[in-house]
This record gives C-alpha cells, sequence and structure tokens, in this order.
C-alpha cells in the first residue's frame, strides 16, 4: 500500500491521461507490428475506397453499351470491355461498392439479429433462453440456400436492400449462438451478479458489464458475418438470381459464364470479379486474426 | 431497533425437493450494533446475508417477516426492493475481490452504480474521495482498472462503494476471508471506523473466524443448520458460551499460550444435518453431548440472560 490515509493535495485529475494513454498507445504498438492486420486491413481499405471513389471518374453507367466489343485491357479500357462492349472497369468498380454494401447490410443485420438474441438468451436465461434457443435452432437447420432461392425468386427481388434483408435474416444463427455461449459464462461473473444486485436494468448490465469484455469477440462476429453475407450474395448472383439491371461482382461473374467468356479466352471479363471477391473475403479474415492476435493478450508475440 | 427478523424461513429449490437453508431465523439487530456471524460452512450464513437484500432464481421466501426502521422489508419484490437498496441495505459480497468489472476504470463504475440507483455521481465526489483517503487509498485508484489494486485495495474499493450512500444496515459476507492476517484487520478496522463515524447504523459480519469477530463486534450470532443457536455479547459468546454448539466450537479454537502436550484440540465428531430432509427436534443432537428425548421437540429461541439468547433445553435451567 503506498498511500497514506489522508494525504493533503493528492490530486486526481492529471493521472487520467497517462492510464488511458498507455493503454491506446500498447494497443498501437501490437497493431503496427502485426502483418496478418497490416495486409488485411490493407487489402480492405484499398478495394473499399476503391469502390467509393472509383464511380466517381467514371463518366457512364457501368452497363451502358459504350465502347468496341471484346476488347482486352488497354489504356482506354483499363480492364476490356465485354462481348457487348460495357467497360469492366467500370462495372467492378460499381461491383466494389454493391458488393461492399451487401456486406454491410446483410452483415449488419445478422449481426444485430444474432448478439440482440445472443446476449438475451444467455444473460436471461430459463424460458427465454428455451425460446430463443428453439429459434435459433429452427433457423439454424433451414437449408438457407434453398429457402433464399425460392424467396428471393417469388418475390421478385429488385435492389440491394431486399436481398440484404434477406440475407441477414436468415444467417444469424450461429452468431447468436456463439454470443450466447460466451454471454452465458460471463453473465455468472461476480461483477454482473454485483451489477445485478445494484438494480441496473438488463440492457444497461448487457451492454456496459458483459459486453466490453468480449468485444473482440463480437468484432471477429461481425467479421465472419460481413464477409459470409458478401459470399452469399456473390452465390446469389451467379445462379441469376441477383437484382436485376443492378451490377455486383457476382452478377459481373454470372454473365460472362452465361455470354462464354471463359470459352472464348476473355479472361479479362470473369478474373477481375473472382478476385475481387476472393480478395474482399479472404483479406477479412486475415484481418480478422490479426485483430484477435492484437486484442488477445494471450496470442500477442512480443 | 434497526433490523428485527422474525422466523425467517428461506429455502432452496431443488428438483429434490427444497432445502430448509433458513428454518425460522429469528434475531434484532439495534442501532451501531455490529453482530459476527459465525457458524460452519452450509449452517445459511451466507443465505441469510443474501436474504435479507436480494434472493436469487433459486431462493424462495417460505415465511417470516424482516423490519428495518420500523418498515416491513419488501424482500419477495425485486422492483420494490430497488429503492432500498445501497441507501438503506447493502452487502459487501463474498466475492468481493472480483466484484470489478475488469474492463471498467473504478470510478466510471463507480458512477455507473450511483446513477442506477439515482444519484449524481457529482453529489458525492468529494465524499468518495474521502472515503477512499480514510481507508488509506489514493483517490487516484478512481482513474484505474481492477487489474491495477491489490486484492486488499479491491476489498476497500468495494467497502467503499457499499457504504457510500450511508446505508441503515451493512451486510459484509466474508469480506475478510479472502486476505492476509494484516490487510485484514486494516479493513475490519476501517469497518469499525465506518460504524463509528455513522457512515452506516449496524453491521452484520459474516465469517468463519472467530477471533476476528471477537475483536470488532459486539455481538455474536451462532448459526447451526439454518437455525440460530445462540447470541448474545460477544464477550459473554466468546468466555462463556451456553449453548452445547457454541461450547464446542469455542472449544475447537486454539488458545494463546496452551501447548498441544497439555491438551489436544477438540474438533467436534460428527457433520452437520443434510438440509434436504432436516432431523426434527434439535437440530444438534446427533452431535450433541448432553442430548436426551427431550431434544426430540425443538428447543424455542429463549432469552436466558439480558441480551443472550440460546436455542437449547439445557440451558434454560
Amino acid at each position: 500500500m503506498s498511500n497514506v490515509a489522508g494525504a493533503p493535495g493528492a490530486d486526481a485529475a492529471t493521472p487520467a491521461e497517462p492510464v488511458a494513454e498507455r493503454g491506446r498507445s500498447e494497443i498501437l504498438h501490437f497493431a503496427g507490428r502485426n502483418p496478418k492486420l497490416l495486409i488485411g486491413a490493407g487489402v480492405v481499405l484499398t478495394l473499399l475506397l476503391t469502390g467509393l471513389i472509383g464511380p466517381l471518374f467514371v463518366d457512364h453507367g457501368p452497363n451502358e453499351y459504350i465502347g468496341p466489343k471484346n476488347q482486352p485491357p488497354s489504356g482506354e479500357y483499363w480492364l476490356g470491355t465485354t462481348s457487348f462492349g460495357q467497360d469492366i472497369w467500370a462495372q467492378f468498380v460499381y461491383g466494389l461498392r454493391s458488393t461492399f454494401m451487401i456486406g454491410a447490410l446483410g452483415g449488419g443485420i445478422a449481426f444485430l439479429l444474432g448478439t440482440t438474441i445472443g446476449f438475451l438468451a444467455g444473460y436471461k436465461g430459463g424460458i427465454v433462453d428455451e425460446i430463443l434457443n428453439l429459434i435459433t435452432n429452427v433457423v439454424l437447420v433451414l437449408p438457407t440456400l434453398v429457402v433464399l432461392i425460392v424467396a428471393v425468386s417469388y418475390l421478385q427481388v429488385e435492389g440491394l436492400l431486399v436481398q440484404g434483408l434477406f440475407i441477414g435474416l436468415t444467417s444469424w444463427p450461429w452468431a447468436a449462438r456463439a454470443v450466447r455461449s460466451q454471454a452465458l459464462t460471463l453473465a455468472n461473473r461476480d461483477y454482473v451478479d454485483l451489477a445485478r444486485l445494484s438494480g441496473r436494468r438488463t440492457w444497461r448490465i448487457i451492454t456496459s458489464e458483459i459486453a466490453p469484455n468480449m468485444s473482440s469477440y463480437l468484432m471477429m462476429s461481425f467479421i465472419l458475418l460481413f464477409g459470409g453475407a458478401i459470399l452469399i450474395a456473390a452465390g446469389l448472383d451467379f445462379i441469376g438470381l441477383g437484382p436485376a439491371g443492378g451490377v455486383s461482382l457476382g452478377l459481373m461473374l454470372e454473365s460472362s459464364m452465361q455470354w462464354s467468356a471463359l470459352q472464348l479466352g476473355l479472361w479479362w471479363w470473369f478474373i477481375p470479379p473472382g478476385a475481387g471477391i476472393t480478395a474482399i473475403v479472404g483479406s477479412m479474415y486475415i484481418l480478422n486474426v490479426g485483430l484477435d492476435e492484437v486484442f488477445n493478450p494471450k496470442l500477442r508475440e512480443l | 431497533m434497526t433490523l428485527r427478523v422474525k422466523d425467517l424461513k428461506v429455502y432452496y429449490q431443488t428438483l429434490r425437493g427444497d432445502v430448509h437453508a433458513l428454518d425460522g431465523v429469528s434475531f434484532d439487530l439495534a442501532d451501531g450494533e455490529i453482530m459476527g456471524l459465525a457458524g460452519e460452512s452450509g449452517c445459511g450464513k451466507t443465505t441469510l446475508g443474501k436474504s435479507l437484500i436480494r434472493l436469487d432464481g433459486r431462493m424462495r421466501h417460505v415465511g417470516g417477516t424482516i423490519e428495518l426502521n420500523g418498515a416491513e422489508v419488501p424482500i419477495t419484490d425485486e422492483r420494490a426492493m430497488n429503492p432500498l437498496r445501497y441507501h438503506e441495505i447493502s452487502l459487501i459480497p463474498q466475492y468481493a475481490m472480483s466484484a470489478l468489472n475488469p474492463t471498467r476504470k473504478i470510478g466510471r463504475m463507480i458512477n455507473e452504480l450511483l446513477r442506477a440507483r439515482g444519484v449524481r455521481p457529482s453529489k458525492v465526489a468529494d465524499e468518495l474521495r474521502r472515503r477512499l483517503e480514510l481507508v488509506g487509498l489514493d483517490p487516484d485508484v478512481l482513474n484505474r482498472f481492477p487489474i491495477e489494486l491489490s486484492g486488499g485495495m479491491k476489498q476497500r474499493v468495494v467497502m467503499v462503494m457499499a457504504t457510500l450512500l450511508d446505508p441503515s444496515l451493512l451486510i459484509a459476507d466474508e469480506a475478510t476471508s479472502a486476505l492476509d492476517v494484516s490487510t485484514q484487520r486494516s479493513v475490519a478496522e476501517s469497518m469499525v471506523e465506518f460504524r463509528d463515524r455513522g457512515f452506516v447504523k449496524s453491521m452484520i459480519f459474516v465469517t468463519h473466524d472467530i477471533s476476528l469477530v471477537y475483536q470488532m463486534a459486539d455481538t455474536v450470532m451462532v448459526m447451526y443448520a439454518g437455525q440460530v443457536a445462540e447470541k448474545g455479547p460477544a464477550s459473554t459468546i466468546i468466555n462463556d458460551p451456553q449453548h452445547p454448539y457454541t461450547k464446542m466450537l469455542i472449544g475447537a479454537l486454539p488458545e494463546v499460550g496452551s501447548t498441544t502436550t497439555e491438551a489436544r484440540l477438540e474438533g467436534i465428531p460428527g457433520t452437520p444435518p443434510g438440509l434436504l430432509k432436516p432431523p426434527t427436534g434439535c437440530r444438534f443432537k446427533e452431535r450433541c453431548p448432553i442430548a436426551s428425548e427431550e431434544c426430540d421437540e425443538t428447543p424455542p429461541l429463549v432469552e436466558i440472560d439480558t441480551g443472550h439468547w440460546a436455542a437449547c433445553w439445557k440451558t434454560g435451567r
């Protein structure tokens, strides 16, 4: 005990910064030295920026027939043209945009649903847990892709929003289960018991006592859901259930297959969207591993 | 009279039936009284402490009343209990060492707790600082994370937190058990000081450690198998216990100055009865050296001397 009772002039205002700063700089220190995190974040950010800024420099729509047909990449058409004379670079940057959109939308909805249900089930326990678990298990064993195909084809989905909603509503169960099991163990911690004793509201306890103690876990769930939503969307687009008249990396793949780009040797038509999807999802997973290593002291390498 | 507990019965629900953890506990606690609550593991000490502030999911209130400052404590009503918590009744939990959220700074955590109780943190900020200094902590701990504090410091933070709103009744559940002897002493001393300064009116101090109770408590209550065995002034209980269980419990303590060659320390043979189907009559009769037929009837808790209560057929005469 270094403190003396009643020590005069003890000023508590000043030491606040060093503690916070140290915590932040420690994370930065490990983040800056983690190649997985740097590479993953670099690729994801580059593609995101391309998707955000790229379309601003394209002065025609992505599906307009503007140029000569079947052109390989050149100075004028960076990624060449399709067999209808569409600019593949324009399609690619617009496609990136919608791919990130669908990831944020589908992944976001699934994350919100999954964590809410998981937290409630894990924290409340009892009958609430039983019911929520039942719902989770039912959705979990639904043949998701088949349901999606049926729903999407019957409802004539136009537009990203509805597609994202469908993906979000079907891909949350595993996140709910994972969050539930974590919340279950955290809910029995002593400080949660004390918070309960002090009469705090359930929601406050979950957000202030339980969630911060599993923040890296939540981050990981979100990234995995984000990547998953992109893949599902690409799959749906590829089998022709994407938003009609729109553009996305999955739709580019679909039309390149439909017009036999592979057989005709138009490699510039199908490689960019395929590589784009792979790069986004792959680097997100790498980013996820890197983040885990930065935030989890047990995985840190000095 | 601060606290009056009458015939309190709290059972734990299990699939095999009710566990009679508290079976008719009655006692009074005066203003300014520090009561040590002693007994073996599983005798209902912690259950009693918890019953006074919050019943958890498995605990069922079967009967009896709790009165605090003349008003009944609505123990079964979670919502009605909320205003009382920390304002009137407060608890230093058994697990005080791990009662602080590792991801929050201590000051922030205390502020959240105060807000949950409808108190503006700025109103009590100065008082908080003063009290931290009183227990020998630099107010700087408010800017630290729990991991940066030692066990004794955490214990004292929890203590300050529990008493910040000047409760009438403080329940300290094994508050010193996890500490080393010297820290134990300073924590116990600060508790007495808190009482002397009027931060808490009266206190129930749950512990196994009878010697510590003797040092700081005014009265001692000994429990056995969910019931009160004996309650009286601390010196009477230690020096002149009447209930055979208390006698054997005190007899099992080593004494300063005695050597092992003179007399071996006697334990209490046997184990406490299971509380799933508690035996009829006196619960101690199986292990009691002076038990007779009359012990098949449950002995009432009677006042055998002023402020000295015991539940045994043999002490009445």
